[in-house]
């Protein structure tokens, strides 16, 4: 179906709720409804097969509007419908759950009711999702009138749950710090016996403000804060935003510019599929694949760096285009480099596809087919593992995926052994693609002018991340700072699909399953620093060394 | 089904090299694109302060002594430094390099991480003033 007929089919099923539609952009249908109308419109889309629910935006909209809006935007192809819902400011605004309808939708409405303060009722877990457990009552980031000097924290009144024994059952805690984990999560498992008979999870623990960062800085500034989201998707995070602000400024950036950001994105997901593989060999206690596959990443690393002039956060992108050509010279390098990881590729390939110790970790574990993945609202390779034919570079294109085209990948298994197949034949695919590109550059500019000032407006930017898709919601009200900058990535939706397919099965599987998604807490968590009054200190050598000494001693005496 | 299907590659890892490197040993070379410590040519310099206000960092701040006689001082926060190059894109009269062989930053005084750059006297006066940043006016 055409973006268009979409779009129809969605005005026609939204007909009978709707307060006013507007289509901001071509591929774009905004509905106003009532806050009591949205489980039935959210129903009517998704009964009728219409997309999925990317993100809900919470948004003030500020002291003269004197309105609190939430934004639900629902994908399906190119096209996005977006249900907004106005709430008033005062008296604890209510909006109903639809984490019945899409289990998603829980952990939106939970950062929905803590960074907005609004009341979603009846959806199933309102405990903080980000915001730390001595953040105080009554104090909500995304509204305008929120100073830093609010957050002072408070005595945390909620305590961990229990652990330990219920019954006959016991909640195994798993992290925040945890071997297991190479970032900072928080998940609770309730066993029964060895196996999971259920799952929650906390994240926020490198939570960094940023949303609320971005409206303290310029254009410009906010393109390296947000690259900073994520440690391994820098460049996708730079792109969405870039591509978001250029829409919005209706800026033309250069078919060479863009062909270079495909580049520099196809040789990102190259290195993050191959850290992938690392982490999740090691996970399966297959360490000597987590060394192989981790030297021969430094080859794609030595030669991001030689591109871009750094290894992890390539500031390559500008706004209006990009910072470096690729010449002949680099052409070069890159092919080099491409021969020797496709073969590596290959034969990564056929390891986790024949080796039996490791097939009995993955081949027929944590399955999810094709409906639960629908369900779930899996993406990225996640979902294509299942057979969900879902991808952003495809669905709709972007920057200069039109002329340069990738194929999609997918598996009907479901299993963690479909995601080790697909994330590896992408790669491939991406080498294919990488090579097309750099044969074929296009002749251009590398940048276009950019105004300093975005007129005003809102645009919603997804783009296809290693894990998949991120959606960026941008608005801006005509000066130099934007108004909100809304980021979902691709593994918060992700965890739902975890936790649920994580039940019935064996406890010792979890890291594996939790690997599997390849999460990336760090893009999860985003936003407050809390600045306790007191603890601030500045030690010399000398006198950090005298505080350790003493510690010690008084621990020795405890003893 | 097989077993042991790496045999081949860690035979292969006993005849070969160490891919890891030996710094600081030998100092490894960086790429060209490489970005190092920021160095500035105040000479240039029209203090248009585009590089202060589009730094995501913080790191960089023009003190204007005097605009007319196009005196100023840079002064470069080391620490701060993000090393996102987008100050070389935001100078227009391409005041600022970030070469790549000069990325050994580490110290152990942190009066090492402020860097001031302009002419000897400039620098002085700014380095006397107890509020460095308020511009100065020529007597």
């Amino acid at each position: 179906m055409t973006t268009e007929t979409l779009l129809q089919r969605a005005t026609e099923l939204l007909a009978p709720f709707s307060k006013g539609n507007t289509t901001p952009e071509t591929n774009r249908l905004d509905v106003q409804i009532d806050a009591n109308d949205l489980p039935a419109a959210t129903s009517a889309l998704i009964s009728n097969s219409w997309g999925y629910l990317s993100a809900i935006t919470p948004m003030d909209l500020g002291a003269e509007a004197n309105k609190l809006e939430a934004i639900y935007h629902f994908c399906e192809g190119a096209a996005v419908t977006s249900l907004r819902i106005q709430l008033p400011r005062e008296d604890r605004p209510r909006i109903p759950s639809i984490s019945n309808l899409i289990p998603v939708a829980s952990f939106f409405e939970r950062e929905l009711g803590e960074m907005l303060g609004v009341d979603v009722v009846g959806t199933p877990d309102s405990s903080r999702l980000f915001l730390p457990d001595d953040w105080p009552d009554g104090v909500y980031p995304l509204r305008e009138e929120f100073s830093i000097e609010q957050a002072t924290p408070v005595e945390p009144h909620e305590t961990l749950p229990e652990f330990g024994r219920t019954g006959n059952k016991f909640t195994v805690p798993i992290g925040p710090q945890h071997p297991a984990l190479k970032e900072p999560g928080h998940f609770e498992f309730s066993v029964d016996g060895e196996v999971i008979t259920g799952a929650r999870m906390r994240l926020g623990y490198v939570h960094r403000g940023m949303e609320k960062a971005t409206q303290e800085r310029n254009w410009i500034q906010n393109l390296y804060l947000l690259e900073r989201v994520c440690g391994i998707c820098s460049h996708t995070h730079t792109s969405a935003y870039a591509y978001g602000v250029e829409k919005l400024a209706q800026v033309e950036v250069p078919l060479r510019a863009l062909a270079i950001r495909e580049i520099i994105a196809g040789l990102e997901r190259v290195h993050s599929h191959l850290l992938w593989l690392g982490v999740a060999a090691h996970e399966a206690g297959f360490d000597t694949l987590f060394m192989y596959s981790w030297r021969d990443r430094e080859t794609v690393m030595d030669l991001l760096e030689e591109l871009t002039g750094n290894r992890v956060n390539y500031s390559i992108t500008v706004l209006g285009g990009v910072k470096h050509d690729i010449t002949a010279e680099n052409s070069h390098s890159i092919h080099t480099a491409l021969d020797y990881l496709e073969e590596r590729i290959r034969h990564y390939l056929n390891i986790v596809t024949t080796d039996t110790t490791f097939l009995q970790r993955t081949r027929g574990i944590g399955t999810m087919n094709l409906d639960e993945a629908k369900h779930f609202g899996a993406l990225g390779p996640t979902a294509r593992a299942s057979g969900l034919v879902r991808d952003v570079r495809i669905d709709s294109p972007y920057g200069a995926y039109h002329h340069f085209p990738v194929s999609i990948v997918t598996d009907e298994r479901g299993d963690l052994e479909a995601r080790f197949v697909v994330r590896m034949k992408e790669l491939l695919v991406t080498c294919f693609t990488i090579r097309t590109i750099v044969d074929n550059m296009p002749a251009g500019e590398l940048t276009t002018r950019f105004p300093r000032k975005i007129p005003a407006g809102e645009t919603i930017s997804r783009v296809e991340a290693p894990r998949g898709e991120a959606f960026y919601f941008i608005k801006s009200g005509g000066g130099e700072n934007p108004v909100r900058v809304k980021i979902r990535t691709p593994s918060l939706c992700n965890w739902t699909s975890v936790l649920n397919k994580a039940v019935g099965h064996q406890l010792a599987d979890v890291p594996m399953l939790i690997a599997g998604m390849d999460p990336c807490f760090s893009c999860n968590d985003r936003m407050i620093t809390v600045r306790r009054k007191d603890d601030s200190q500045t030690l010399s050598w000398s006198q950090m060394r005298e505080y350790g000494i003493k510690k010690y001693a008084a621990m020795r005496e405890m003893k | 089904m097989k077993i042991g299907s790496m045999f081949k590659d860690i035979l292969k890892s006993f005849f070969s090299a160490p891919v890891t490197e030996t710094y600081p040993l030998k100092k490894p070379q960086t790429a060209k694109r490489f970005r190092g410590r920021l160095h500035f040519d105040p000479v240039k310099c029209t203090g248009c302060n585009l590089c202060s206000k589009d730094c995501p960092a913080y790191a960089l701040e023009v003190i204007i002594l005097d605009r007319a006689a196009k005196r100023f001082v840079v002064r470069y926060n080391i620490d701060r430094c993000a090393y996102c190059g987008q100050c070389i894109q935001s100078c227009k009269f391409k005041c600022i390099t970030m070469p790549n062989d000069d990325w050994e930053l580490a110290a152990l005084d942190t009066e090492k991480f402020t860097a001031y750059f302009g002419k000897d006297e400039d620098v002085a006066r700014v380095l006397e003033n107890p509020t460095p940043s308020a511009p100065l006016k020529e007597e």
